[in-house]
Formats: C-alpha cells, structure tokens, sequence
C-alpha cells in the first residue's frame, strides 16, 4: 500500500516536470536563447501589469550575470506595489491554474504559465531557489526563496528573511539561476526583446545590464500609464465547444439559456429562439445519409434559410424544436460535450452584432510615435491606429502601425512585431505581419530599396484571441481580414513617408536648383555686358535679384524645421 | 545650250547686319531681366517634325516650332548661358574681323565656372549645337558669324575671285584648283568667264575632267564636292547661282549616296533646314550617272551590286535597297524621271559609278559622255 504511495507520488513528480517538457514550445523554453529571453519577458512583463494597475510609471532593471559556460543569473527590479508576503508563493508559485489562460483579456501574459514558469524553469536547469526581494513601501521588505513544490503544485516559500525597510523602498527583485541557456545579441536575444518592449511601452523606463556589464538604457518618453484593459464577454463567433462546456460548469445561471443571455455578448433571448431552430436544423441535416444531400443543406442553412429547411421536415421539424427547447431549459452544468458542439456550430451559422472593442487596448498612435522616437530616434516617424475589426466572422482585432525612417536608423529595413504589445521575436517568415509588409508596392512610396531603406515598421496586433500559426506563439496566422487591416495601416503610414520624403526632395531640389542658377549668372552678366555694353556689375545684379525674387517662397517653407512636419503628419 | 542667267540676289555679306543683331538679342534679354521677368531664347525647333518641303520654292524649309530657353529653368539654365557665351564670342569675332573654326570657338569659351568643378563646354558636341541654335534664332550663317567649319571641295575654270586682298582666276592655280575655304561669305565674284557650273561628286573625276581640258572646251567651271558637298561649296553654289546667274548641273555616281548628294545640293538637307534658302538651288539639274546611261553606254559589265537585301527578300529591305525606297518617297524625286531611275535601281540591283565610264576610255567622260548629255539637255531635273 505505501509502496503505491510512493510510486504514485513519484508518477506526479514526474508529470509536472514531464508537463514541462512537453509543453516547453508553448511555454517559450525551447531553444537556449529564446529560455532567456522567456525568463526576462515573463519577469518583466509581471512588473509592467504590477505597475500599470497599481497605475505607477514602470521603472524596471534587467540584469544578466553570466556566471559559468550557459549558466547565468537574471535578475530583474521593478519600482511596482510590491508583493504582499501572504501573497508570494501565489504569485511565483501557482504552476498550471492558470490564471489568465481562460480569461476573456487582452493580455500581455497569453504566453502561458507566467513567472512561475521562470521559477519552474530555474528550478529545473540549476536546481535553486528564486530569490524575491519585495516590499510594499511599508516597514519591511522580504526576502523569501521560493521553489514549486511539484508535489503539491503550488508555490514553497524554502527560506524567508525580514530587513527593515528605513527609506520605504517599494518594489520587487527577484533573481533566477538558470541552465543551459545563452545570452547573444541577436534579434531573438534579450536586448532586441527589451528594446522592442521599451518602444511599445514608452512610459517604461527600462535598463539592462549586459553579462559584460554593459549598461543600456531605454529611457521612458511618456508620462501617461495606460488603461488596464477590461474583461469581456466572449462573442459567439469566438469560442470554441470547450470554452462553453467549460463555461457551462462554472456558471451560477441555472438555465442554458439564461447562461448563454448573460455569458456571452450580443445573445438575446430572441436570439435564443434563432438559435433552437439552427440547432434543430444542424440535427436534421444530419440525419440526411446522402452526402449530397447534407452538404447541399448546410449550404443553404448557410445562406439563412433556416426556416424553410425546418418547414420542408413538417411535423418533424416541430419535435425535433420541442426537444431543442427543452435543452435550453436544463441546467448548465448537465449540458454536455456533444450539446455544447452542437451550439458552437450553430454559431457559425448565425449573424450576430460585432462584438464591443472597449475591450481592446492599443497602444495609440501618440505612444507609437513616442517610442519609436524615444528609442530609435528617426527623421519622420507616424503611426495608424485602425478601428477594430473581427475576423473569422466575430472576433475583434485592431491594428497598429508605426513607422520610423532615416535620423539614427541604420539602412536597412526593421519589423517590429507584436501582439498585444508583447513583441514577437521568432518564426518571422510565417507572421502575416512580415506577408503584409512584404506585399506592399514600397516604390510607389518613395521606398526605391526597402530591404537598404533605413526604414523600422512596427505592427501591432491586438486582439482577446490572436490566432498564432503554432503554440510556440511567436507569429500571427493569415488570416484575411487582419492581413487586409495591416496592409491598409502600411498603405497609410507609408503615404505619409512619401508626403515627407517628397517634401524633402523638393526642398533639397529648390535649393540645389537656387545653386545652379545662381553659379551661371557670372558667366551671363560677362556675355551679356560684352553684346550690349552694360557694365558687368550691374547686370549681375539684376540677375541675383530675379533669382531671389524666385526663390522667396521656397525660403519660407526650408525655415519650418523638419521635425514640425513630422509632429503634424504623427 | 547652257548660258548664264540674270541674277537674282546680290552680294549680300554684311557684318554690321550680324553685330545688331547679337546688340538686339542682348538688350531684349536685359530688359526682361530689369524687368523681373523671367528671360528666355526662343530657338526654332530642330529635328524632322519641324521640317517640311515647299513645294512653291522646292527647298526643304524649317517650321515655326519654337523652343523656349528660359533662365530660371534649371533644366534651360546652362544652355542659356551657353548661347548667350558663344553670342558674346561672335560679336567679338565678327567686330574684329577675324574667323574661327568650331574647334577653336569651343576651346576660346571652355573655362571652369568658378566656385564650381563645371566647365562652362564640356565637350564641343556641347558648342557646336548652340552654334546652331543662334544660327537658326537670328537667321545668320555660321559663316557670317566668323565661324568656320572644315573645309572641303575645290574649283577649277575661268572665274576671277576677290578673297580678301587677293585676286585671282581660279583656271590659273594649276591642276588642283582653288581649294573653297570653310565661309565664302566675303569672297566676291570679279569676272565670270563659263556658261555653266558642273559639281563633281569625286576628285578623280574632277582631275579627270580638268585634265582633260574639259573646262576650257566647255566653257565650265568644275566644282568638286568630294562626297558629300560641305556648307561652304554648297553656299559657293547657290551664290555661282543666284549671284551669277550660273546653271548648276550635278555630276555624282549612279547611287543612292551620289543621288542624296544631289538632293542636298538642290533641296537642301533635313539637319539645316533652317538655312536652305542660303545653301539650296533647286534649279540645280542632274546629268548623270543614271541607270539609262548603262544600257545606252554599254556599261553593263562595269556595274557593282547594290548593298543590303532587296524588298522582295526576307528581312529587306536594307542598306542601299532601303535608302533608294527612301529616296523614292522624297517629294522632289516624284517626277516621273527620277521615279524610273530610282525603280530600275530597285530592279537591277546594281549601281554605276561615274569612273565606271574610264570602260571605254578615260576621255570619253570629257569628249563625249558630258559634252553630248549637256548639249542635249538629257538632264534629270
């Protein structure tokens, strides 16, 4: 008996790290250079949330410290509220609840499992505790060394310490020992990430300290801390048969159809009713045998003829509705997995209102402009904030695009991606951001080269659900509707490039045609003098002033820095 | 038989004409400029589409298209001081009297503009085109305005000339003649002793002819264009013409090129279509080499092929069959004549060359070829 104890025991050690390792891709620790760059996102994407619903202005500090071959210490400080002690194996402990997963938000922290991801991942490589410092601002700060208890699945705190706290220092630190990873300074590297962080969130400041002790800043060029986003209801067109299945058991309604009312967004009652007779018709097509048949009435129900679908079954019809009925009336929590399909493809077949977007956060097209000023400090930049869409019929998304050209950037073209602001870092090739870039005819823009232009677009996708191509979550799926929305975004940031660029040409062209005028007029007035004996001097005199008279205009315009016109175009 | 005519135009070389007019063109481009206008040239239109062929003087004469230089146009700007340059040269030339050759006039304005790493001519495929431009702006020679191209073409017979301070009888130089210098604009006509000009496209037969004591017997005066005739004979020509009354007959090889000699001399050319009516003299009537002369002379051994592949064959046609379709659609070929000659080209394939003749003997061209052809008017008009 004790000996299953211990085998069963054993058999759950190994099913969390075994969870682990087989969901390394979709946690983000694959590869040694993406691990690191996991742990600092996970890390700093915490202090960012901290901060930004405690509504404080992020400062946060990344340090790496390289401390063997693969083998580094990350730490990472925030000046955020500070984690109340009772609260700390919660926060870095809580493995596989899920916190976030299945919440109806845009979040930045879609990316799995957290910090205690990071935790479980230091724990893994190097076998030690994650150090948290933390204090609330008030008299002491913490010290805790905390580990995931896989047995238990939840957060151990193994050491615990109190200092006073005499200048009311408020934050967290928290230092990981990590394995088998490496820092370079590539595109997928932790600089690229905090760079590309930094320009997505302009009211961060954000330092990194590189192993070779190297001090990078990314300073903060907005004051302004963003909303937190709020939760909303997921929209018919957007869930999937275990969202409702899962939904249903949760819920506190005691009727199907009151849980769909008050579950979802845009169901009425009447639209209850449009749904039974969808459901009723979904289960007499498939009755039908014949294939033909099937298909051909799915494609009609498709079209909307529901009722005549349901009148051509007669009296059947009429049952198979009573039965329907019925099932709207039981209780959620007996609704089951095949009912729950049923619905979910009702739904597709359904019209229903686009879903709200108050839901959605984007960074705005100001804060764009901020950051890739900021961190980039380019010539012209612009940004394009598109209203929300949705795409496969009801899920909202909204696109952002910023664009930075020449000043300090180097020559050659940079795609910044994102999804709810969390920059993407991998799998390039596959995003539809990088498609839509692509496809856009730069020349017509006055791009002549874009792969030499010193050109850097940023594209932001925001959505409750972004469709990444894999689990690993680094691209976005081609899906229609959001390759049209980043493409219109290009189309329009890049239009305001040519306005630019073009005004540039001119005025460079005006004051190289005023040069070449003018260097003839010597030449003339010495022909001309010689063909009508007018004195030299004074025929030259005469021409300058024709050329000033000419180029009065163009003066004025070349006075107007060119940075106001860029203000104006942002 | 040939005798001179009355003339119709007088010694006309006068420089003061050429000064005021330069005077006029640099005060008109002051006065806008004083006036903040923008200033600018107007120059005819060079090229095909400003050409056409009046059919009341039979010349080739330049439209009235004009193109526009204005100073403030950036892409005008060097063109413009490039003209009004080569202006001011002129009037420094022709006020002192002396002549300079295009190579010359290029060399005597290229300087770098200062401030800059630009000349003012790059090249002289720079000047020789605004040469040209003020040519056809103000309606002068280039001769007149004291510029002189490469001369070419010579003169031998009775005629007394004034050049300058010299005065001499062009029959008495010895065999090579008077050599014709690049402008003839100031050489005077002392005294005309011929009845009529014969233009030889080739020295060898000029010598030929000269040797042959052609132009004592005939009364000629010989004119050799070696090849195509250069603005200085063609100018000697039309004045021998106008001036003197003197009939032209053109004496080229049987070939498209001999042919387009002709037409140059008579009708003038397409690239100085604004200067025919001082070059061209389409009086100018055509003796030989024709097609009919080689079956009436015999000549049927003595032709060369034509280059180029005829009409009817794939890829034709080319080379001389195509010139010669050219040549048929000229409008001073479309008389009935010289459609024949240009067809019977066409259909032999051949062509004959003037020294072809030396067949039968070198003084048959001088004994009886020319002398039986001009007695006998068997000209081509």
């Amino acid at each position: 008996m004790a000996k299953a104890k211990e085998l069963f025991k054993e058999f759950k050690i190994q099913s969390v790290s075994e969870f682990f390792r087989r969901n390394a891709a979709m946690l983000g620790y694959t590869g040694k250079i993406r691990s690191l760059t996991t742990v600092v996102h996970e890390a700093v994407t915490n202090s960012l949330d901290a901060c930004e619903e405690a509504g404080i202005l992020p400062y946060v500090r990344v340090e790496i410290e390289e401390l063997g071959r693969e083998h580094y210490k990350i730490i990472v400080e925030d000046n955020g509220p500070g984690i109340p002690e009772k609260f700390i194996t919660h926060v870095f402990g809580k493995m596989l609840a899920g916190t976030k997963a299945h919440r109806n938000i845009q979040s930045r922290g879609q990316q799995g499992i957290g910090i205690s991801g990071a935790v479980m991942f230091a724990q893994i490589t190097s076998g030690k505790a994650t150090r948290v410092i933390t204090s609330t601002g008030g008299d002491e700060i913490i010290e805790a060394w905390v580990k995931i208890d896989v047995e238990k699945n939840e957060g151990k705190i193994v050491k615990k310490l109190k200092h006073p706290n005499p200048t009311g220092w408020r934050g967290t630190r928290i230092e990981l020992e990590v394995k088998n990873v490496k820092y370079v300074r590539s595109k997928q590297g932790v600089f690229w990430y905090l760079k590309l962080t930094a320009i997505a969130n302009p009211h961060a400041h954000i330092e990194l300290i590189e192993p070779d002790g190297k001090l990078i800043v990314f300073p903060r060029s907005s004051e302004e801390i963003p909303k937190p986003p709020v939760e909303m209801k997921p929209h018919p067109k957007g869930v999937m048969t275990d969202d409702v299945y899962r939904m249903a058991k949760k819920t506190r309604k005691n009727t199907v159809k009151r849980f769909l009312i008050s579950e979802f967004s845009r169901i009425s009652g009447k639209k209850i009713d449009e749904l039974i007779k969808y459901i009723a018709a979904i289960r007499l097509i498939n009755s039908e045998e014949d294939k033909r048949i099937k298909d051909e009435l799915s494609e009609r129900l498709a079209k909307g003829e529901v009722d005549l679908i349901l009148r051509s079954y007669g009296r059947r019809a009429k049952k198979i509705i009573k039965e329907v009925q019925k099932l709207m009336e039981k209780p959620p929590e007996k609704l089951s997995w095949h009912e729950a399909e049923e619905i979910v493809e009702a739904f597709k077949y359904m019209k229903f209102l686009a879903p709200p977007t108050h839901g959605l956060r984007p960074i705005g097209e100001e804060n764009i402009v901020k950051g890739l000023t900021g961190i980039l400090k380019p010539e012209f930049v612009t940004a394009v904030t598109r209203p929300p869409k949705v795409y496969r019929g009801g899920i909202p998304f909204q696109v952002e695009v910023g664009l930075a050209y020449g000043g300090e950037l180097e020559s050659s073209f940079n795609l910044l991606r994102y999804a709810n602001r969390v920059p993407l870092l991998f799998d390039a090739g596959a995003c539809v951001t990088t498609m839509a870039a692509r496809s856009v005819d730069w020349k017509r823009y006055k791009v002549e080269d874009l792969d030499r232009a010193p050109l850097t677009l940023l594209i932001n996708v925001i959505s409750v659900h972004v469709p990444y191509t894999s689990t690993g979550k680094q691209s976005i799926a081609n899906e229609d509707e959001i390759y049209d929305e980043i493409r219109l975004a290009i189309m329009e940031a890049a239009r305001r490039l040519q306005t630019y660029l073009s005004g540039k040409h001119r005025r460079l062209y005006q004051v190289r045609r005023k040069k070449t005028l003018q260097k003839y007029v010597p030449e003339i007035a010495r022909a001309l003098s010689i063909l009508t004996g007018e004195p030299e001097e004074k025929i030259k005199e005469y021409f300058i002033s024709l050329i000033e008279k000419k180029f009065e205009t163009v003066e004025e315009a070349l006075e107007q820095p060119v940075e106001a016109e860029a203000d104006v175009e942002a | 038989m040939l005798k001179r005519e009355k003339p119709k135009e007088r010694f006309g070389y006068d420089p003061q004409k050429v000064l005021r007019k330069l005077e006029e063109l640099g005060k008109e481009i002051l006065e806008e400029v004083r006036q903040g206008k923008n200033p600018y040239l107007d120059i005819p239109t060079r090229g095909l589409n400003n050409v056409y062929f009046d059919e009341v003087k039979r010349v080739i004469r330049m439209g009235d298209k004009l193109s526009r230089r204005y100073f403030l146009n950036v892409a005008h700007a060097r063109k413009f001081m490039q003209t009004l340059l080569i202006a001011a040269y002129v009037k420094r030339l022709v006020s002192e009297g002396k002549h300079a050759s295009l190579r010359e006039a290029y060399y005597a304005n290229k300087h770098t503009i200062p401030g800059t790493k630009e000349n003012t001519f790059e090249d002289q495929s720079e000047s020789d085109p605004v040469i040209e431009d003020l040519e056809r702006m103000l309606g002068v020679l280039r001769e007149e305005m004291h510029l002189t191209a490469d001369r070419r073409g010579y003169v031998y017979g009775d005629i007394t000339i004034r050049d300058g301070e010299d005065e001499f009888n062009t029959s008495k130089l010895g065999m090579g003649g008077w050599a014709v210098p690049g402008t003839v604009e100031h050489i005077q006509f002392v005294d005309i002793n011929v009845d009529y000009a014969l233009v030889v496209e080739t020295a060898a037969m000029a010598d030929r002819l000269i040797e042959e004591k052609f132009p004592k017997k005939e009364r000629a005066l010989i004119i050799a264009t070696q090849g195509q005739a250069s603005r200085g004979v063609r100018r000697l020509i039309h004045r021998l013409h106008y001036e003197e009354g003197l009939p032209i007959i053109v004496f080229t090889d049987g070939d498209p090129y001999g042919w387009y000699i002709y037409s140059t001399i008579k009708q003038g050319s397409i690239n100085l279509a604004y200067l025919s009516e001082k070059l061209a003299t389409p009086e100018a009537k055509f003796v030989g080499m024709t097609m009919d002369d080689i079956k009436k002379y015999g000549l049927e051994n003595v032709t060369e092929k034509l280059k180029g592949i005829p009409p009817n064959k794939k890829g034709g046609p080319t080379g001389d069959y195509k010139r010669i379709i050219e040549e048929m659609n000229y409008p001073w070929f479309q008389t009935k004549e010289w459609q024949r000659q240009l067809k019977l080209a066409l259909e032999w394939g051949v062509r004959i060359e003037q020294q072809a003749l030396a067949n039968k003997s070198l003084e048959f061209v001088a004994k009886k070829y020319l002398p039986e052809k001009i007695a006998n008017e068997e000209l081509l008009p």
